[in-house]
């Protein structure tokens, strides 16, 4: 059994005055996360639980006040410049919404193929263009979309350029933050589609932060359920989204419709 | 004996200027005290339908097709004015957004005696008025009503501020009320919460709801029929209890199939192909056609059935699938 890919031990970080929320500071504690490799695991929580945050934390795009976080056996708070650089290629993030998170000045070939020029910089300019293609192929995007900007495709469209993005550094862990919400019902199913593909065929390690208990209870293996900055149940995504032990997990349970 | 409250025939929207037609022969009727669903995905029309029968939009207006409520015919010559005479008595309006329809510079419990002044001339101070609007307040489930009536809207949570504008829809005691995916903004255990309140409300009190949504599985759990837009077009009018029973439009059907929802496997789940149809179809071939597993060249070619005023089970399958046997 090889070591945890992510492990969060009791790691806290609260935010200042300048973020009070309705008179309320936000504080994240006592977040315990593991990851294991070829897991998909789920971190489900409503708006303000800190499942974002979190995502944040695992991604390195923010920091954290106290605990630990070991990243494949060593600790990210004593990376050197150069291992910073590689956990870029490592983790890669799919955000929520896909109008904000793709460059517009940039065509789709180059927001792709910028990771593999940075990470992979042994590969030439034929190399790296047919790489984009077979990537764009791989999410279902016509291979010759490449010279296009991202306003010409639609919300599923640009959800599907920011995973090949992701996928382009062949990264061992893929954070998807809520990747499915700022989409249209049949495009959700479309993209949920391209998930379990891309589960079944990469045997990525996936953390899927959602708000949506029944996509977590379909695609994760674990499930960690945040409230209030806190998690408050964790376990295999089935039996705790079928057989709730916490009353809030009950609770949201019970609303969904 | 169920009384048509509202009731659309042939009803065609465009856009002014250039005339483009969003949303073409819409025909359907909401009877008194029924609670009736909308849904449809983005660009299906849902949304401005009811924006444009109510008045509230500016750039669009009704350019065909007869508009009944109450018994009575509104004029398509100076529409828009009719029949924002109804909104604020006859007709209340819960938008999506909590944050932005309150006056954050206003207590609530002026921005409730204001509705029950426009919509009842009772005095804006009166004790009588106060009383009412505190009642009402009371009714939407908000806790310490007389404390609530002197606070402003940024000391209330999404959900309460959606009660609130509930409340002020309730106080002016419409035949109708008009929810626009009101709970979109919420979290789940919040958007059960206001929906099965607000619901329970209307009830009681014998009001009409129409409920707008994308929340295929929402509106089934809540309303009682639903007509389901698609690029502009009326594709079906169904009672809920039918959905998931194969008795239905193939678009509904797909739509339905599309959500993971209880209970449902990820075999169960098959995505519907494609991108949804923006507004404005018109009513040459079915908009569904391209990503219908079901379609022939006919629904390309043919013109879709219109309704006048949508019965039940109104399906508009050029292959007359889900028709009611």
């Amino acid at each position: 059994m090889s070591a945890p890919l992510v492990m969060l031990q009791d790691v806290a970080k609260s935010f200042g005055r300048r973020l009070l929320v309705q008179n309320r500071s936000f504080t994240l504690s006592g977040i315990n996360i593991t990851v294991n490799r070829g897991e998909v695991v789920g971190i489900l929580g409503e708006s303000g639980s800190g499942k974002s945050t979190v995502a944040n934390i695992i991604t390195r795009l923010t920091s954290y006040d106290a605990g630990s976080y070991v990243y494949d056996g060593r600790d990210v708070s004593g990376y050197l410049k150069s291992e910073s650089f590689g956990f870029k290629s490592k983790v890669q993030i799919v955000f929520q919404d896909p109008y904000g998170s793709l460059n517009p000045r940039a065509t789709v070939a180059d927001s792709i193929g910028e990771g593999i020029k940075l990470h992979q910089p042994q590969l030439g300019k034929t190399e790296r263009e047919a790489r984009v293609r077979q990537l764009l192929d791989e999410v279902g995007l016509p291979p010759d979309c490449g010279d296009r900007y991202p306003h010409e495709f639609s919300g599923g469209q640009r959800q599907r350029i920011a995973i090949a993005r992701a996928l382009a550094v062949e990264p061992e862990l893929l954070v998807c933050d809520e990747p499915l919400s700022s989409l249209d019902v049949s495009i959700q199913a479309q993209v949920l589609e391209l998930f379990v593909k891309l589960i079944r065929e990469r045997h990525l390690t996936i953390v899927f932060i959602s708000h949506d208990v029944n996509v977590v209870r379909l695609i994760c293996d674990r499930v960690y359920v945040m409230h209030e900055g806190r998690i408050v149940e964790e376990g295999r995504a089935h039996d705790v989204l079928t057989h709730p032990q916490n009353e809030y997990t009950e609770r949201l349970l019970a609303a969904v419709y | 004996m169920t009384v048509p409250l509202l009731e659309l025939r042939d009803v065609t929207i465009a856009l002014r200027g250039s005339n483009r037609r969003m949303v073409t022969g819409v025909g359907l009727s909401v009877s008194v005290g029924e609670v009736f669903g909308v849904v449809g995905e983005s660009g299906s029309g849902k949304t401005l339908l009811t924006r444009t029968v109510f008045g509230l939009q500016d750039d669009t207006y009704l350019a065909g097709g007869t508009v009944n409520f109450a018994g009575r015919t509104l004029p398509l010559d100076g529409y828009m004015k009719a029949a924002r005479k109804l909104l604020g008595g006859e007709v209340g309006f819960v938008p999506q957004d909590p944050y932005s329809s309150l006056n954050p510079t206003m207590r609530v419990g002026e921005q409730i005696t204001e509705a029950l002044y426009l919509a009842k001339r009772m005095p804006m101070n009166g004790t009588a008025t106060r009383q009412a609007a505190i009642d009402v307040l009371g009714e939407v489930g908000i806790p310490e009503p007389e404390l609530a009536f002197r606070q402003f809207p940024d000391q209330f949570s999404g959900g309460m501020r959606q009660r609130i504008v509930f409340a002020i829809a309730l106080a002016q005691d419409p035949k109708l009320l008009i929810a626009d995916e009101p709970t979109t903004a919420l979290d789940a255990i919040t958007q059960r919460r206001v929906i099965e309140l607000m619901l329970d409300r209307c009830r009681t009190r014998g009001m009409a709801v129409i409920l707008i949504s994308h929340n295929l599985e929402l509106l089934r759990q809540s309303v009682d029929r639903l007509a389901v837009l698609y690029g502009g077009q009326l594709h079906n009018i169904a009672e809920t209890a039918a959905i998931g029973h194969h008795t239905i439009h193939p678009y509904t059907e797909a739509l339905f199939d599309c959500i993971p929802s209880k209970g449902k496997t990820l075999e169960d789940i098959r995505a519907i192909r494609g991108e949804p149809a923006g507004a404005g179809f018109g009513l040459k071939g079915c908009a569904f056609a391209s990503r219908c597993r079901y379609a022939e060249p006919i629904c390309v070619e043919s013109d879709l059935p219109l309704n006048s005023a949508a019965q039940n089970g109104f399906t508009a399958c050029l292959l007359g699938r889900g028709a009611p046997q």
